[in-house]
């Protein structure tokens, strides 16, 4: 899978201003919004599928990576954006840490979805601390970008 | 015309239900492999035997045709597809990683095997049949041919009974094996090139037998590389089609294709159709298309072995009753010494040596093809093809007891073989409260390995483990008690433990649903009440 065709300065903002996971959530649905990845006449049903996902089981995972996902009827292809948000909020992550990062994606739900290679991949980048380090310190989209070799 | 195709749906008819009986007796009253079964009943109901007798109006069912092949060119037609679906087959089921893991010991053993065999069998013929020699004589060259290749198919069947697969033996023999059939196909390609120089009345210089082999070699090598190359590709195209059978029947439709091209390029078709084989062999759709290619091989390839069984001219065997006896002692010297010798100098012991040289006996499907191409050129008569198939039942049935011998006891290496360290191998596993939980899980997990492309294979000779794969993403999935475990590659870890956490959200949505049943008891008095609730009707 390519990261490039999937990721792009429009879908990625290193000021994320939510102070709790419904408000991040929506503000990075917002981005989506923007980048022109989904009608905004269904961001409350995406909205609900993402609720959906994180109530049977938080998408926070460790080091202050959250990755919130959901398979929605509202996308054709996969849909992702990365936020970045340096104080970071609760979004009852399995370590208890504060969440900094949020790598969100969308995917069809009728169709085989390429969303866990993009995770898996995304993963391999971001296990490393340096990574980590680098994505909280851009101040820019493309400093993001070029994390990921982009 | 029309009385040709009748006869020939007639022939059809008999060979599928006698082969198919008489194959069902071996394999499973006699113990002994099917394909011997199905050639005995081609012996049994051919133009020598019982399809000389004729039947009223219809005459014989099976009329002795005259020319080097005693069956008409339909029902030889029909059975050259069965040896084409046969060697597609052997080539899509050739395990070319674990043959590559031991080709060093492999190449060793394998290599003197064929040699020895080679040399063997082909002296044997010149000394033995007053009309041949010299060991470049077509005859001998044939007859050299056939002593070479490995019949796989019985040898691994013991192994896999007797747990025997993977110890030092048991993987050199059977890599061993892929590179005696690769290296007998690549000589037919050889013999048959220089057999029909000879027999077109030239005499062969080794300049060109140079060339022949070069070609040979040339056109293997060619179509191995851009076969191995562009199958993943080729099916990553066709995967667009979603439909696996749609799939299998391109893949044999580029077989068939393969074979005629390499007829074309003066090798034999099964060469072609064997590379096929083979290239698909490394994807990871190949599976799926032995599955399907299996259920129509089924009606081909017995064909073919009942026509090898039908070449069998009885009257032509007597005179070479001795020639065939003294020939398969030969053939079974080749391959016990040529195979077990190099083995002593490569680790194993005396007994390990036996158990290689034993395994390397059977022959089968590529002797016969080998043979059936020789009669069908001209090149070997029925009484030199009889001794082909006498050397091949003769071999195929000793094998079996001498192996289950010979694996009986000790080590036959004389150190432990070290097992490949595999330090970029990682176990993610999860404990589940009962066994029916972790299978349960395991089945959605399968499900969503299936959704996300994958696809999901039963490892052969286990109950309990699955391979998992898409394109070259591969992991094993098994279950231990209530134990689930997936091993893989570490730099797909990510992919796994994803693919996990989505089935376990998943699970617990499921098992909190099932909570909400708290009517089961009346469901299932329910469900049985009904079962007398229509009498009144």
């Amino acid at each position: 899978m390519k990261l490039r065709n999937i990721l792009n300065p429009a879908v990625i903002t290193t000021d994320v201003k939510g102070a709790d996971k419904e408000s991040v959530i929506k503000e990075l649905l917002d981005l989506l919004v923007e980048a022109r990845e989904i009608p905004s006449d269904k961001t409350e049903q995406v909205y609900e599928d993402l609720m959906e996902r994180e109530k049977k089981m938080s998408t926070g995972i460790q080091h202050g990576v959250a990755i919130p996902h959901a398979k929605t009827k509202v996308v054709k292809n996969l849909v992702a954006c990365i936020g970045i948000k340096r104080d970071g909020v609760d979004f009852a992550a399995l370590d208890g840490e504060p969440s900094r990062i949020f790598i969100m994606t969308l995917s069809p739900v009728d169709r085989v979805g390429p969303h866990v290679q993009f995770l898996a991949e995304i993963s391999m980048v971001i296990k490393e601390e340096s990574a980590r380090k680098a994505l909280l310190e851009a101040r820019t989209e493309k400093d993001v970008l070029a994390v990921f070799g982009l | 015309m029309a009385h040709e195709m009748m006869l020939l749906a007639l022939q059809f008819g008999v060979i599928l239900v006698s082969t198919k009986l008489v194959g069902w007796l071996f394999s499973q009253k006699l113990n002994q492999p099917k394909v011997l079964g199905e050639l005995v009943a081609g012996m049994i109901i051919g133009p020598y035997v019982l399809g000389a007798i004729p039947l009223g109006a219809l005459g014989p069912l099976f009329p002795a045709v005259e020319g080097t092949v005693p069956v008409s060119p339909e029902l030889y037609g029909i059975a050259t597809i069965g040896s084409i679906f046969l060697l597609f087959n052997s080539g899509l089921e050739t395990d070319l990683p674990t043959f590559l893991k031991f080709s060093g010991k492999a190449t060793v053993v394998g290599l003197g095997g064929v040699v020895l065999s080679f040399l063997l069998g082909a002296e044997a013929t010149v000394l033995l049949h007053s009309e041949v020699h010299s060991i470049m004589d077509p005859e001998a060259l044939f007859l050299g041919t056939i002593c070479t290749a490995t019949s796989i198919g019985i040898t691994a069947r013991i192994l896999g009974e007797t747990k025997k697969i993977s110890t030092p033996e048991g993987v050199t023999i059977l890599a061993a094996a892929v590179l005696d059939d690769v290296i007998s196909i690549i000589l037919l390609s050889v013999v048959v090139g220089v057999a029909s120089v000879e027999l077109g009345g030239g005499t062969i210089a080794w300049s060109s037998i140079g060339f022949v082999a070069l070609k040979a070699v040339g056109f293997w090598a060619l179509c191995m590389v851009v076969g191995i190359l562009s199958a993943p590709y080729l099916t990553k195209g066709m995967k667009r089609l979603e439909s696996l059978a749609l799939i299998t029947e391109l893949s044999f439709g580029l077989a068939l294709l393969l074979a005629g091209l390499s007829e074309m390029a003066g090798l034999a078709m099964i060469i072609g159709a064997y590379i096929a084989g083979l290239s698909f062999s490394q994807t990871d759709v190949a599976h799926e298309i032995t599955e399907r290619i299996k259920n129509v091989s089924d009606f081909f390839v017995p064909v073919f072995f009942a026509v090898m069984g039908m070449m069998v001219d009885f009257s032509a065997l007597k005179s070479v009753l001795v020639f065939g006896i003294i020939f398969s002692i030969v053939a079974f010297l080749g391959k016990l010494l040529g195979c077990g010798l190099p083995a002593l100098a490569i680790g194993f012991n005396a007994k390990g040596a036996f158990r290689i040289g034993a395994g390397m006996l059977p022959r089968g499907e590529v002797t016969l093809i080998v043979a059936g191409i020789g009669l069908a050129s001209g090149a070997i008569g029925p009484d030199l093809f009889g001794v082909a198939v006498m050397t091949m039942l003769l071999a195929s049935v000793a094998a079996p007891p001498l192996l289950i011998t010979a694996f009986k006891g000790g080590s036959g290496y004389r150190k432990e073989l070290v097992s490949s360290t595999e330090d970029d191998l990682v176990t993610i596993a999860l404990e589940l409260p009962s066994y029916r939980a972790a299978d349960f899980v395991r089945k959605s997990l399968a499900d969503s390995f299936y959704q996300e492309g994958f696809f999901i294979k039963r490892v052969e000779g286990t109950r309990q483990v699955w391979q998992v794969r898409k394109d070259d993403m591969i992991f094993m999935m098994k279950v231990k008690d209530t134990l689930l475990e997936i091993s893989g590659k570490r730099e797909n870890e990510a992919f796994v433990r994803l693919m996990m956490v989505e089935t376990m959200v998943d699970f617990k949505e499921f098992a909190a649903s099932l909570k909400s049943l708290d009517q089961n008891d009346m469901m299932g008095a329910g469900l049985l009440m009904n079962m007398f609730a229509q009498t009144d009707k």
